[in-house]
């Protein structure tokens, strides 16, 4: 803060208001003062100070109305209250309400001084997190917005002209020129699949997901990822079981935890041999739910098991690593995380992998 | 009879390819570039189905059409086929997986690029959809 802070104090005593007056002279401030709430909430739209000391007692409208409605005007004003003697039960109900500390009557220079200090620094470091943030989110877009316009755009205009000349050559195409478009429909696809999981990275804050968890049944997230990977099992002729006894709800996100089981099952195929099974089954154990996704693929060696959650990770075990991009398994843990629950995994080379998701059970049922 | 469509999206390059197949597939096409462009054609001419872009110009013009559509007597019958290249948009859909976004009586929602068989499919399958609801009335 470049300009002087600024300070207001609300307090019907006259008194109080001059010694705070005089105790603050010559520092680095702006004060204002009010003699009760409603001109102190007045003096706050206008003068938008840092630093509001209230009074809890007043004629009036009392001190904890005057705190909850500059929390509503702007809630990074910091706001301490002055109680009197032996009030210290409201004081602490005050910084329930969003009071930053209190200071009590009678205070001493030294008391109210410091406790200005403090107050004016808390509210300089709260603009300095929220510009960050912004700051933050801000880059987050742009970056976002950049991938999807000038890579995403581009690409996706190529494939479908791609796709068009392909349509119209098709009947008079021989095996080797369609051996090249596929070859070069695959490879676009896939990288139109890598900026997807970018943005997805980019764009999604998994914590904010938090915000809509409902009652989800968990066999339905697992039915459409299934249903979603079904052409690409085909593709392999990969077989997809999956058994589930009745089980309790979880507290989630239906599309997010479908993106999951998409992105571990996936990966599955991506790692298995053609005609292979990938048992999906779901049982309750204690107070969770457990999801497990066994596959009989290459397996993954004990020195890269830890690593397969962490992202731009991806398995190498000699044999025809199959192409992804390893930021799948990476996105399934943070929005099981998201849900406070846990992704595992066990394997060994030829042995095939077995990943685990254990949700905690909902303590709410479905309506 | 040859079933007119309506193409609104402001990547020309991506128009001509998803015009290449409609035209294959026997369809007459008509193009606007802008959001503006696309209302007047509307107005101006009887369509079978509009091909809508999300993502013009500043921001989700698109949408914005979707919605004066909706609000329209006569063009909220009209079925709309939406395509999209940010699937962010539409939280986390897969490619290929039929949405129903609800703009208008008959719609859906699919990720750019589009395959042909799959946008040949999706047109007839909404331009029928939408005549046995008006047919129902």
């Amino acid at each position: 803060m470049t300009e002087k802070a600024k300070i207001l104090i609300i307090d019907d005593e006259e008194v109080v208001l001059d010694s705070c007056l005089q105790i603050l002279k010559g520092g680095a401030y702006q004060i204002r003062t009010a003699a009760n709430g409603s001109l102190g909430l007045q003096v706050v739209e206008d003068f938008q100070p840092d630093l509001v000391f209230v009074d809890l007692k007043m004629p009036g409208i009392s001190g904890f109305e005057v705190l909850e409605k500059i929390q509503d005007i702007d809630s990074t004003i910091v706001v301490v209250v002055i109680t009197g003697f032996a009030t210290v039960s409201s004081a602490v109900d005050a910084m329930k309400k969003g009071a930053y500390d209190f200071l009590p009557k009678p205070f001493t220079p030294d008391e109210f001084r410091l406790i200005t200090r403090r107050g004016i620094e808390r509210r300089r470091l709260m603009r300095e997190a929220i510009a960050l943030r912004r700051e933050k989110e801000l880059l987050r877009e742009q970056f976002a917005s950049i991938v999807s316009h000038e890579l995403k755009a581009p690409l996706s205009a190529v494939q479908q002209n791609l796709f068009a000349l392909e349509f119209e050559l098709q009947k008079s195409m021989n095996e080797g020129q369609r051996e090249k478009f596929e070859r070069i429909k695959t490879r676009i696809g896939d990288l139109l699949k890598l900026i997807n999981s970018w943005l997805r990275v980019i764009l999604v804050d998994v914590n904010k997901l938090k915000e809509g968890f409902k009652p989800v049944s968990i066999a339905e997230p697992i039915h459409t990822a299934i249903e979603n990977l079904a052409p690409l099992a085909a593709r392999k002729d990969i077989q997809i079981e999956f058994s589930a006894e009745s089980l309790p709800a979880v507290q989630g996100d239906a599309l997010s935890l479908s993106e999951v089981f998409v992105n571990i099952i996936g990966n599955s195929i991506k790692y298995s041999p053609s005609g292979s099974v990938i048992r999906v089954a779901a049982r309750k154990e204690a107070d969770r739910v457990m999801i497990s996704v066994k596959d009989e693929g290459i397996g993954i060696s004990a020195e890269e098991l830890p690593h397969v959650f962490d992202g731009f990770y991806r398995g190498k075990s000699g044999q025809q690593a199959a192409a992804g991009h390893g930021i799948g398994l990476a996105v399934a843990r943070q929005i099981v995380e998201a849900h406070d629950g846990a992704v595992s995994v066990e394997s060994a080379p030829g042995k095939g992998s077995t990943f685990f998701v254990s949700l905690p059970v909902s303590s709410v049922s479905i309506p | 009879m040859t079933k007119k469509l309506l193409m609104i999206d402001d990547d020309p390059d991506f128009v001509a390819g998803i015009k290449a197949i409609l035209d294959s597939g026997g369809f007459e096409v008509d193009v606007a570039y802008n959001p503006k462009d696309g209302l007047r054609a509307l107005e101006a001419k009887q369509y079978d189905l509009l091909l809508l872009d999300i993502m013009m110009g500043r921001g989700a013009e698109g949408i914005m059409i979707a919605r004066k559509l909706r609000k329209h007597p006569k063009l909220r019958e009209m079925p709309v086929l939406i395509m999209t290249g940010m699937r962010e948009q539409i939280a986390f859909l897969f490619p290929g997986e039929p949405v129903h976004p609800r703009f208008v009586e008959v719609d859906e929602l699919v990720e750019k690029p589009v395959e042909p068989q799959v946008l040949l499919d999706k047109v007839n399958a909404l331009i029928q959809t939408a005549a046995a609801k008006r047919r129902a009335k």
